[in-house]
């Protein structure tokens, strides 16, 4: 039976032995592919991956044996049993890493034929996949880029069957192949539907060490914060940035306090926030790093929910999820507000309580001045006073203090930061029976004057308090404000220009801050535009684009018809250059000389050459064999001769082949 | 054998289909659009599940970059396909006629691939049924044969069956194809039998006589130029030897007898047994420069000599009551 639809299936290939450069490309695909995790990796897997790929290398080379196939099954066990003793599961974002990296590293000790190198760089494409999980920066995406190159090229090295051509040709022919992949894969990335995840219940695990707020403040806690130039938001305001002032970013509340340090106490989220706002509100957008936390920052009273977030009683906005990816969310705020005014009395009397047993002489200064004053109001004055006309320093390096914490700050060292500040504040108002609680949170930020955007970083990281007062409700006092104003009104460097402490790119070097914003910028868009894009940003992005995508099926028949007309267009293009030359007009003319003589019963044998054929017809008794001489003498003229298919010539080919009967 | 493969009914729709799209080729083709098929290979169906999984873990862990790797592996795909397909694509297939050959010897496929296009074609593998596949490669403009050596098992003349000019270049992931069925003969002699001499009692001698100089007598009759075909044997290399040229010598008398080879004399063996045998006698006349004809039941030929009756005489043997089951040349090995 013939099998005209030969090779559906592919009988031998893949099991051909693979050629010897096939072998070396593969390994130096998988080195060059695994090497960026070498420091994400435990040594003993680095060590296994290079040994099995220097035995693979010698063996290829012919200098040691393979290696004996029972032994294939005792080291994949030991390698999985090793990964399972390095992390205590063999799943997750390292343990699944370094499973996956041994077992290809072992794959490569059987391996010898076309089939298992295929497999070997498959492997290598999803090895790609996980670099991801530890980062999204675009040098690690330029990155990929790269090594898609380097597997490309492997993969036409396997397919080849030529191994005189040399690697730069093939690196340049898969950078062709990468390249003119680009504008597809832009199309499916912008077009195809993005689904909101995550589709099973994998996210717990934090990725990386992310830095950021603590859900409990003790002195030194963000201090050490501080030292952290990374960006921990960044913002793009609808209308006019606000004063640096005005600019608390709020985050965890807390009001549980044990003496040493302050907690956040439990509390249920909020049914609808009584407000009573005096100035218009503010729109703005936060683009928020990784914090691995749930904290969602937000400008001093956030007025607005975002999907999967809750406000709690306290006006804490968290996420339900932990933020362990970029996340943007649009945010709404009121920076002038009356808030809290109907507190309940049980969480008052949680925010008056403290222990009675530390930090006497903070305690007895808090009533004291509650019998000198009547006026709550008055009695923050006075410790704000206090703060700004005695000798407090507010500096980075506080002396270490003992265990009345509050009491070795306020009477003894005097010297402290934002939290020490913001911690004895609050305990000197509970001590005078004022309800009292610390706000962490960011303050102020640096404007980037290229991208027009707001920085925010580590380093802005603060705490202050909020006091309950009757008619007011719960009422922002900074007192880190009183010590240094230069804090809040221009920023930390300022604060601490004598400290080692230059965090801001227009500190760090003035001719050079415009620049350095530039750098800024593209990261800006990147998380904005690439890590940011999903279902939402894809639907404002599509509604904005006017091109008529608006619900979920044109969502699916967009990219679809994309992808089918740029491959089409591919194709055509791809035909147009390999068409069928058009017959010259004398062969034209001449095919009905050679449709005459068929009719006369003089039939060209297959695979005869023309001329052969018109020369054997005399022979075969055509009687106007003179003519088809002549015929034949002009036909080659023209087709061989120098001066080609002059229309003279033509013309007279046309005749006589016209006057054969 | 293959998980992909597709099953046997859908297999023999598809070969029905790609048989009645392709016409037979006369001695070459160019293959375009409507000649090529193409389909994933067991790899790039492999590849589709492995973008399905980088798919749903971007989705899980709605990274990005995760996405952005797996639109560009699909492009990468969609790419190579058409990749693949314009490896093939401009290529022109011309199948020589193979020269004949005794049944059980290899008969020659010759293929001349070439275009004249500006790219390099690579590993563009010719495969003749379940013959072992010839890979070439050709440079811009350039050309290449691809010689397929393929045992024989029959006499006859034969069509050849479909042949699979495929490629996989450049990924793997695809799997392009023309199937190019030639208008050709293959001419298949009778095997020779064996130890056959040229024996009078199987053969009927015309004893006519000749008085005429040939190369065959026993009484020397003078030198004559050499003609082009006559066998080194009967030169007379004395007279080479003295600078007069290439002269042959010629005899007079009476001439060995002229045979006839025929059929009814064979009284043993089946129909295949007794072509062979003639086949040999064939053979053998031809080595012993005798004239000779051939006597089938309704059919002669007359007596004659040289390499162009030689080969009108076996091909009648190779066509004589020709099983005419399968016309379609097929290996010893399928």
């Amino acid at each position: 039976m013939p099998s005209a639809g030969e090779n559906l299936s592919m009988r031998s290939i893949p099991q051909e032995v693979s050629s010897r450069t096939g072998v070396f490309a593969v390994c130096f695909c998988f080195l060059f592919s695994i090497a960026p995790h070498f420091i994400n990796l435990p040594f003993w897997v680095v060590v296994i991956v290079l040994v099995a790929l220097a035995w693979r290398g010698l063996q290829n080379l012919g200098k040691i044996r393979e290696l004996p196939k029972w032994m294939l099954i005792p080291l994949v066990l030991c390698g999985g049993i090793g990964v399972f003793a390095e992390y205590w599961t063999i799943v997750g974002r390292d343990a699944g890493l370094a499973l996956l990296t041994v077992m290809t590293a072992f794959k490569f000790l059987e391996s010898s034929r076309q089939r298992d190198m295929l497999i070997l760089v498959f492997l290598c494409y999803f090895l790609i996949a996980t670099h991801f999980l530890y980062s999204q920066s675009i040098f690690t995406a330029v990155m990929m880029f790269v090594t898609l190159i380097v597997i490309t090229a492997t993969l036409i090295t396997l397919n080849q069957r030529d191994d005189s051509v040399s690697a730069i040709d093939r690196i340049r022919h898969s950078s062709k192949l990468v390249a003119l992949s680009v504008p597809l894969m832009l199309i499916l990335f912008v077009l195809v539907p993005r689904v909101p995840g995550p589709l099973w219940g994998l996210q717990s695990e934090q990725r990386g060490g992310v830095t950021g707020l603590s859900d409990h403040m003790s002195p030194g806690k963000i201090s050490n914060l501080i030292r952290s130039n990374k960006v921990a938001f960044r913002v793009d305001f609808e209308d006019q940035v606000p004063a640096q002032n005005k600019l608390y970013w709020r985050g965890p509340v807390m009001a549980h306090y044990d003496g040493f340090s302050w907690r956040q106490a439990p509390r249920r989220p909020l049914g609808r926030l009584n407000i009573t706002v005096a100035e218009p509100k503010i729109d703005y957008t936060v683009t928020l790093e990784p914090n691995g936390k749930r904290w969602l920052l937000a400008l001093d009273i956030p007025t607005r929910l975002i999907a999967g977030s809750l406000m709690s009683a306290d006006l804490q906005l968290t996420s339900k999820q932990k933020i362990n990816d970029l996340k943007r969310y649009s945010m709404q705020s009121h920076l002038s507000y009356l808030i809290g005014v109907h507190e309940s009395p049980d969480y008052l009397a949680l925010a008056r309580e403290y222990p009675a047993d530390s930090n006497p002489q903070t305690i007895a200064f808090g009533r004291s001045l509650a019998q000198r004053f009547d006026n709550p109001q008055d009695i923050a004055e006075a410790v704000l006073t206090m703060f700004h006309q005695q000798e407090y320093v507010y500096t980075l390096q506080p002396p270490a203090l003992g265990r009345n914490s509050v009491d070795d700050f306020l009477f003894g060292t005097r010297r402290g930061f934002c939290e020490h500040y913001a911690g004895s504040f609050a305990l000197v108002m509970r001590s005078a029976g004022i309800p009292a609680r610390v706000v962490t949170g960011y303050q102020g930020g640096e404007y980037n004057r290229v991208g027009n955007y707001l920085i925010v970083r580590q380093s802005d990281a603060h705490a202050w308090t909020e006091i309950w007062l009757d008619q007011r409700g719960w009422v922002r006092v900074d007192p880190t404000a009183a010590v240094s104003p230069s804090r809040i009104e221009q920023g930390l460097d300022n604060a601490l220009s004598g400290e080692d402490s230059s965090f801001r790119i227009q500190n760090r070097n003035p001719i050079f801050g415009n620049l350095l914003y530039s750098w800024d910028n593209p990261q800006h868009g990147w998380n904005d535009w690439v890590l940011n894009y999903d279902q939402r940003k894809q639907r404002d992005f599509l509604k904005q684009l006017e091109i008529g995508i608006e619900n979920w099926s044109d969502m699916v028949f967009a990219p679809v018809f994309m992808l089918v007309s740029v491959t089409g267009l591919f194709w055509f293009i791809a035909w147009w250059r390999e068409r069928p030359a058009q017959p010259q007009a004398y062969e034209i003319t001449f095919n009905r000389l050679l449709k005459k003589l068929a009719k006369k019963g003089f039939h060209k044998r297959p695979a005869e050459d023309t001329r052969a054929f018109l020369q054997r017809l005399p022979q075969e008794g055509l009687a106007q064999h003179g003519q088809i001489a002549r015929i034949v003498e002009l036909y080659n003229h023209i087709k061989y001769g120098r001066r080609g298919a002059s229309t003279q010539a033509l013309g007279n080919l046309r005749t006589m082949i016209n006057s054969i009967e | 054998m293959s998980l992909f493969a597709p099953a046997k009914p859908l297999r023999r729709f598809i070969d029905n289909w790609v048989e009645s799209h392709n016409p037979p080729i006369r001695d070459s083709v160019l293959l375009h659009n409507r000649r090529l098929y193409i389909l994933p290979t067991r790899f790039g169906y492999l590849f589709a599940i492995m973008l399905l999984f980088l798919f749903l873990a971007a989705i899980n862990y709605q990274n990005s970059m995760a996405f952005v790797l797996t639109f560009m592996l699909t492009s990468l795909g969609i790419i190579s396909l058409w990749h693949t397909h314009r490896n093939l694509l401009g290529v022109t297939v011309r199948m020589q006629i193979p020269r004949p050959v005794f049944c059980g010897e290899s008969c020659e496929f010759k293929f001349e691939l070439s275009h004249d296009n500006t790219s390099k074609r690579y590993a563009i593998g010719v495969q003749y049924l379940e013959q072992p596949t010839v890979y070439l490669k050709l440079e811009p403009e350039g050309r290449a044969e691809a010689r397929l050596k393929i045992p024989t098992h029959i006499r006859g003349e034969f069509k050849p069956a479909g042949i699979t000019v495929f490629t996989r270049y450049p990924t793997g992931l695809f799997h392009a194809w023309a199937w190019l069925k030639y208008d050709l003969p293959v001419l298949i002699y009778p095997r020779p039998a064996t130890n056959v001499k040229l024996q009078h009692s199987m053969v009927e001698q015309y004893d006519g006589q000749t008085s005429t100089s040939t190369i065959e007598g026993d009484d020397f009759a003078g030198l004559r130029e050499h003609r082009e075909g006559e066998s080194l044997r009967h030169i007379s290399w004395k007279a080479y030897a003295q600078g007069k040229g290439l002269l042959t010598k010629t005899f007079q008398g009476q001439a060995r007898p002229a045979l006839w080879i025929d059929w009814d004399l064979l009284t043993q063996g089946s129909l295949e047994e007794k072509l062979s045998f003639m086949s040999a006698l064939v053979l053998a006349a031809e080595s012993e420069e005798q004239k000779y004809g051939i006597r089938l039941p309704g059919l002669v030929i007359e007596q004659g000599f040289g390499n162009a009756h030689k080969h009108n005489c076996l091909q009648t043997l190779a066509l004589f009551r020709q099983p005419d089951g399968d016309p379609e040349f097929r290996p010893a090995n399928a």
